[in-house]
């Protein structure tokens, strides 16, 4: 087995919207959509039937927070969601960079930020 | 370690397994696959390319799934989804199961790990062999798996090793994300 490791330097945050229903999800539409909104990339990385989760890249995270109510209303259109009295939004900080030096060669998990808290 | 570059090109006969408990109940629509089947046959129209039903994200279903195919010596097998660190960086993620699947059957086999700088594995692209089989997987992400199939299907038919296969998809769904720079560790 070859294994090689790549580190992107981006700045990500994770914008998760709830109190949805959802069903039959575009995504694709969704992205471009909060993308355009957001003048970001934005990518889906969790659905389930009442919450989308998302990654965005280099955005503050007050500014997403700020904005709530206009970007709520521009995924009413999207394929696949329903907008209910109970949609919010929440943004997350920014990552936290953490030292690739640390985090143990021993293969205790697939994923390195598991490694890096498991770390001895 | 070095491996081979692929016997030929050929691609007579594909499978496409897409994966993910929210694309199999239909919460989101699969768009990855219908994109997939579209570059394959462009690039080769002869080819007969089979879209099987999602399967849920359990290791073992995706493994003995892979196993399963694999027995009828297509040409190409093509997982969807499920290539990231997942659930083992945060509880509200699906569970990412297929590069861990994949990595249990092959013989033969390359990867290449994307990592934010947060220590999060973003994406793994795995390129292999099974006997004749060619297996990789694609992210779920609609323009990444666009990005890792094309990148794929240009790296196969300059008859690249499974290594730089691997890389080169990985290359490609790195150009997805706005990174300032990268480096290979």
């Amino acid at each position: 087995m070859e294994h090689e490791y790549i580190i992107a330097h981006a700045d990500k945050s994770v914008l998760k919207i709830s109190g949805l229903e959802v069903k039959g999800l575009n995504t694709r539409q969704l992205e471009q959509i909060l993308g355009e909104k957001l003048h970001t990339f934005v990518r889906v990385i969790g659905v389930t039937g009442d919450n989308v989760e998302m990654d965005v890249y280099d955005i503050d995270p007050e500014q997403v927070r700020k904005n709530e109510k206009g970007l709520i209303e521009s995924i009413v259109l999207t394929e696949g969601i329903t907008v209910t009295e109970l949609t919010k939004l929440s943004c997350s900080e920014k990552i936290v960079e953490v030292d690739y030096d640390s985090i143990p060669d021993e293969p205790i998990s697939a994923c390195a930020m598991e490694r890096w808290m498991k770390r001895k | 370690m070095c491996y081979g570059k692929m016997d030929e090109e050929k691609m007579r006969t594909v499978y496409i397994l897409p994966t993910g408990d929210e694309i199999k109940n239909g919460t989101v629509l699969d768009l990855d696959a219908p994109e997939i089947i579209g570059q394959i046959v462009k690039a080769y129209p002869e080819a007969e390319v089979t879209r099987l039903c999602p399967l849920v994200d359990v290791e073992d279903t995706i493994f003995n799934k892979i196993t399963e195919v694999a027995e009828k010596q297509p040409d190409l097998i093509i997982l969807i989804g499920g290539s990231g660190g997942g659930h083992r960086f945060s509880k509200t993620l699906g569970k990412d199961f297929t590069h861990s699947a994949l990595e249990r059957y092959l013989d033969e086999c390359a990867s290449h790990e994307i990592y934010g700088k947060n220590g999060h594995m973003w994406s793994k692209l795995i390129c292999g062999k099974k006997g004749s089989t060619t297996i990789i997987n694609v992210p779920g992400p609609f323009v990444e798996a666009q990005a890792a199939c094309e990148a794929f299907i240009k790296a196969y038919k300059d008859n690249l090793s499974v290594d730089d296969i691997s890389l080169n998809m990985a290359n490609a769904v790195l150009k997805q994300y706005p990174v300032g720079a990268a480096k290979t560790v």
